[in-house]
């Protein structure tokens, strides 16, 4: 299974809001000056002892009400950083609103606001006419309110894989690119925290209670985030970095737990390096999927481990943003390309001693990177590595 | 866009696999008295069969149809899962739950929870490592993963599986997005030049179309009386007008299924003999 055509798509505009900063510059600023985004929990309502990557959304305005949802007030600050927007209506001034797709990731989409109906239940047991959302309540919400707030009549879908959410919607564009459905996508992720994450992934074991340190040989978890991204792709080769390949596919093991060989991972990653035609030797960083937990890192590690040779850099950047799950493939693609754009490669922030058999960078560097694969892998065993190069 | 319809399943009230919809053509049976089965697909291994929810197994299940019915190979094909609101039951659990004062929640459930939950059981149950995906477009569910499927097949040239589910909706969420039938449906389409054992084999023709410029194009509904209800109670339902034109060569030789809010899908079907 693989793409019949080398990917004529490249990336011409990015955004980003996590707990990195909002927008590229204040990400660049607390980059270069080693400011993490990690903060101990004060979550409404949670007990959960661990550090969280949060974004400050108190300068957002109230969405109408049909639209009211945290996950909706991240996507309206991060669509106002970096002149994304307005780059957009640049696109649908030229190429039409028909002419401009979306595809959205996400895992919690407006779970916030159905978290929020059941605490205020009448008195039959019903949700009070102000959470009657079906915009909000759909997993489609994202993809929704992009397409609406941008005026875009193109295509439009919401990706929801998990934690593979925001990478696999490069997959998507592509296609839809390279067949000509449209002549541009915006593309992205939103995930934002609350309680479903933090009880869902303390359930299962797995939250830290330190700010997470990825493929340290005591790590003890990972640390949750939210973030919004997003990606203006399209067939013009005068932007950013080219979509040089994606690869896609299931560990077919288990729901909660990797492929305790990595199956899945290797391929995911072998598959986008196929498309890109590709060897990992000839690929500069990899930004690792790396969120903490044991199972992960040791398994994505021993893949890696097997694949690289000296040359090439890694790192795992959850330290710096936390895990922002739906939106981490959005937030880890935008921090690889920064990499190709800019030469800084992020270090694996709060890692002090590696137990990683490749080149784990623990502290920022400056390298030329023309080309960098990022890894995403989400539960349901869903994985997927994205290649960009530099143009 | 083009591709070859060969294969397709089934899950709804009266309904258990493609050949039920096919015999319900013509007669006046009503499948609105008729008993729901809950499927138990025997593909699911029994010790993620015991995890699996109503709308997992569902999805499993047709997902084993459609591939059976085309005699593709489980293993490889690469799939997408479509969805308008994904599974309720899951969403009123956690809800409930964080709302009182003991939230620990189940890790079974919660790993359920994420959206691509039927999707990744599929991978499982057919040992298949190929790519698999849930999209979502709300009611635009069923045309955004058609047009995502056939792009797929047309990407990679091989056949590829698309799998659609919607859970009736129970109070509270009745009033927010009201599904009065669950159902589930399942499709296989291939390359033009894929050669096929199945019994099935429809060319389709799709192409997207903008609403602003084509104000004749409304959804198309279903025509028999048995599957009217059906195809207007769930969002999944405008494949259930697909496939009874697939089945029916009497009705329109066309069928419109909304894509987004500003697109639509007009899909041209030819028989083309095995």
């Amino acid at each position: 299974m693989r793409s019949l055509t080398l990917s004529v798509v490249y990336v011409n505009r990015m955004t980003l809001t996590s707990a990195l900063g909002t927008g590229l510059s204040a990400m660049r600023e607390n980059l270069a000056s080693s400011t993490g985004g990690l903060r101990p929990s004060r979550w409404p309502d949670s007990d959960v002892p661990c550090f969280l990557g949060e974004v400050d959304l108190s300068s957002v305005a109230e969405l109408p009400a049909a639209r009211r949802s945290r996950n909706n007030r991240l996507i309206e600050l991060a669509l106002e950083q970096d002149g994304f927007a307005s780059a957009v209506a640049d696109e649908v001034a030229r190429a039409g609103a028909h002419r401009v797709g979306v595809v959205m990731g996400t895992s919690t989409s407006g779970i916030d606001r159905a978290e929020e109906a059941f605490r205020h239940l009448d008195a039959d047991g019903r949700f009070e006419p102000q959470f009657w959302q079906p915009q909000v309540f759909t997993p489609h919400a994202p993809g929704d309110y992009v397409a609406e707030r941008l005026g875009l009549q193109g295509p439009c879908l919401t990706v929801s894989a998990a934690c593979a959410s925001s990478a696999k919607v490069f997959a998507v564009a592509r296609r839809w690119l390279e067949q000509d459905l449209v002549d541009a996508v915006v593309v992205g992720g939103a995930d934002n925290l609350c309680l479903s994450v933090i009880y869902g992934f303390h359930s299962l074991q797995l939250v830290a209670p330190e700010p997470c340190r990825p493929f340290s040989p005591d790590r003890q978890g990972i640390s949750l985030g939210e973030a919004a991204g997003f990606a203006l792709l399209t067939r013009k080769s005068d932007g950013l970095v080219r979509l040089a390949g994606v690869g896609e596919s299931c560990d077919a093991y288990h729901m909660s737990s990797a492929h305790p060989d990595g199956l899945g991972a290797k391929l995911s990653m072998q598959r986008a390096l196929d498309a890109a035609d590709l060897t990992l030797a000839q690929v500069d960083y990899v930004n690792l999927h790396g969120t903490g937990t044991r199972a992960n890192d040791d398994v994505e590690g021993r893949v890696c481990a097997a694949m690289a040779d000296d040359r090439t850099l890694f790192s795992a950047t959850k330290g710096w943003t936390g895990h922002t799950l739906g939106a981490a493939g959005i937030v880890e693609s935008v921090l690889t390309i920064n990499a190709i754009v800019t030469g800084l490669v992020p270090g694996t922030m709060n890692t002090q001693v590696s137990e990683a058999g490749f080149n784990l960078l623990l502290n920022n560097e400056q390298h030329q990177v023309r080309r960098a694969l990022t890894n995403s892998f989400g539960f349901g065993g869903n994985n997927c590595s994205v290649v960009f190069e530099a143009i | 866009m083009k591709a070859r319809l060969l294969g397709a399943g089934v899950w709804a009230r009266g309904l258990t696999c493609y050949a039920d919809l096919v015999d319900l053509i013509g007669s006046d049976k009503s499948l609105q008295n008729a008993d729901f089965t809950t499927p138990a697909p025997a593909s699911i291994p029994s010790r993620e069969r015991r995890r699996a929810g109503l709308m997992i197994s569902m999805a499993v299940e047709v997902a084993h149809q459609a591939c059976d019915h085309a005699a593709v190979m489980k293993a490889e094909i690469p799939s997408v899962f479509t969805s308008a609101m994904c599974d309720t039951q899951i969403t009123d659990y956690m809800g409930r739950k964080l709302a009182g004062a003991e939230k620990l929640l189940s890790p079974t459930r919660f790993h359920n929870s994420v959206h691509n939950a039927a999707s990744g059981y599929w991978s499982i149950s057919a040992e298949n490592r190929a790519s698999s995906s849930y999209i979502g477009a709300s009611s635009h569910s069923v045309g955004a993963a058609l047009l995502d499927v056939i792009s797929l097949v047309n990407d990679v040239h091989e056949p590829a599986l698309l799998v659609g589910y919607d859970l009736a909706t129970e109070p509270p969420f009745d009033d927010v997005f009201a599904i009065q039938e669950t159902m589930a449906f399942a499709l296989v389409f291939a390359p033009l030049d894929f050669r096929s054992e199945s019994d099935l084999n429809v060319m389709i023709e799709l192409n997207c179309l903008q609403i602003r410029d084509n104000p004749q194009a409304q959804a198309s509904q279903a025509e028999h009386t048995g599957l009217k209800h059906l195809a207007q109670a769930n969002p999944m339902g405008s494949a259930i007008t697909l496939l009874e034109r697939v089945a029916d060569e009497r009705l329109p030789r066309c069928v419109y299924i909304s894509s987004s809010a500003h697109t639509m899908l007009k899909i041209d079907l030819a028989l083309t003999g095995a």
